[in-house]
């Protein structure tokens, strides 16, 4: 398997940062990478070897992060000729990682990277709003038109991720898009395993045709605004699971339930 | 109207674009020969055969553009519905040029759609060669770009564009050098009033800026507009 392929997957293999709980960091990047879809349901991960380099950690420390995906059921493991680690894209899975991360994080964590998202998601907003060319701005729109009509919470966050990214690249600028594709890579890992209502997923997509109003209006500020109410608003339910997940955390194991509260991005 | 400074952003800015689609007709060349070969039923392993000339192409000196390639309709090949070979350069021109690897699954988040892009769109739809940008070609390059293309036709069958990547920073650095000193700030803009060239910081490249009365002269081809400021 060749890694880098396409820009999402090569931030998938990227080099971690150091730190500790290294092999956590491991679990959590390929956790993200299957709810985005950038890595698919049966597929073979790289060989551990090869696997290891790339993530630069050691063969040690990425074997316990398999061993931890293995027993999440996140990746399967068979023996012999034509065996490796393949890819088990599981809901009920993403859905217990991605609350152990809410669990774990601190709530000023969870403010922090709302304060990032809202400077650059607000400033490619306010971009877009100014820079935008007419036929990105129906691009735009046709992206909120397929996200409306989305069936299931999988498709609605990905094609959500997508809008954001969208915004930035019609901000016509590379490297606000870049940071925007890694921020929706470390909100995947959160905002995983609820459903939205029906009317949960109506009100996101208002909150963004407000945007994208403003940005085919090129009123900038009002683009700019809008963003960030939106994302303050997803910060601040993010938060309330955190705190409810943490209250509970004593008894976590037998509490299966949903989190409507984690529903918008 | 015309004026002399115009003229001459004109004659540089097509003679650049110009020296870029004549090294995508010979992409074009290649990708015909393969299939003439392949007897009209190309596979993947046919189109893999335009590489070696791809890269040679890339590593010659004075070659504009630092990534060219074909990008076929989909469903052409027999083996494989999507499907793009396109190489680039490294922006210093120092490395051996690397294959472009996007991601052309439809779920996934970082899904390269290139049969929705303006570059495969218009070039199919018209039959004739294109410019796009400046745009950020995200989930592709990841650069700054223009994008010039032209439509692989074999007997009226449309069997994918060939084309080239211009980085516009590029594309700046040689149009202002042969430019020299101008006697007045010129400002190219495209059909979406898109700075795609400017002397003056007052109009900055990707910004849009919208002239009602200044002078200015149209290009043939690529559909943009020089503007004397």
């Amino acid at each position: 398997m060749r890694i880098p392929a396409g820009d999402a997957r090569r931030a998938v293999f990227a080099p971690l940062d150091d730190g500790a709980m290294r092999s956590e960091a491991v679990v959590r990047r390929l956790g993200s990478a299957i709810a985005l879809g950038i890595i698919v349901d049966g597929e073979q991960l790289p060989a551990e070897l090869q696997l290891a380099a790339s993530l630069n950690v050691s063969t040690v420390t990425l074997r316990d992060a398999l061993s931890d995906l293995r027993a999440r059921g996140l990746v399967a493991t068979r023996r012999g000729r034509g065996g490796g680690s393949f890819v088990v894209a599981s809901q009920e899975a993403l859905t217990e990682l991605s609350r152990g991360r809410l669990r774990e994080l601190g709530s000023t964590d969870l403010r922090e990277l709302g304060d990032v998202r809202a400077a650059v998601s607000g400033a490619a907003a306010r971009l877009a709003a100014e820079r935008a060319s007419d036929s990105e701005v129906e691009r735009l729109r046709e992206t909120l038109a397929r996200l409306a009509a989305a069936e299931d919470g999988t498709e609605q966050r990905r094609i959500e991720g997508r809008w954001f990214i969208d915004v930035a690249a019609a901000a016509q600028s590379v490297r606000l898009t870049r940071e925007e594709i890694e921020l929706q890579f470390e909100l995947g890992q959160l905002l995983w395993g609820t459903e939205r209502t029906p009317a949960e997923l109506a009100a996101a997509v208002a909150a963004h045709e407000r945007v994208v109003a403003a940005i085919a209006a090129r009123e900038a500020d009002e683009a700019r605004a809008r963003t960030e109410e939106q994302i303050a608003a997803v910060t601040a339910r993010l938060i309330g699971v955190h705190v409810r997940l943490t209250r509970q955390g004593h008894r976590r194991a037998d509490h299966a339930g949903s989190y409507p509260e984690a529903a918008g991005s | 109207m015309s004026t002399p400074v115009a003229d001459q952003a004109a004659a540089v800015i097509g003679s650049v674009v110009e020296r870029v689609f004549r090294s995508v007709a010979e992409v074009r060349e290649d990708v015909l020969a393969g299939y003439r070969a392949a007897g009209g039923r190309m596979c993947d392993a046919d189109l893999t055969a335009v590489r070696d000339p791809l890269r040679a192409r890339l590593s010659r000196d004075r070659e504009v553009a630092v990534g060219m390639g074909v990008i076929v309709a989909p469903g052409l090949l027999t083996d494989r519905p999507l499907r793009m070979e396109w190489w680039q350069a490294d922006t210093e021109g120092t490395a051996a040029p690397v294959m472009l690897e996007v991601d052309l699954n439809p779920a996934s988040v970082g899904f390269y759609d290139y049969a929705a892009a303006e570059w495969f769109v218009v070039p199919r739809r018209t039959g004739r060669r294109h410019v796009v940008g400046p745009y950020v070609d995200v989930h592709g390059t990841d650069r700054y770009l223009l994008t010039l293309t032209l439509p692989v036709l074999a007997d009226g069958e449309f069997l994918g564009v060939a084309g080239a990547d211009v980085p516009v920073a590029r594309f700046e650095t040689l149009v202002l050098r042969e430019l020299g000193d101008l006697a007045a700030d010129v400002v190219v803009v495209n059909t979406e009033d898109r700075v795609v060239l400017s002397t003056s910081p007052r109009w900055l490249v990707g910004e849009r800026a919208v002239f009602a009365d200044a002078p200015c002269r149209a290009l043939d081809e690529p559909d943009w507009r020089v503007v004397v400021a």
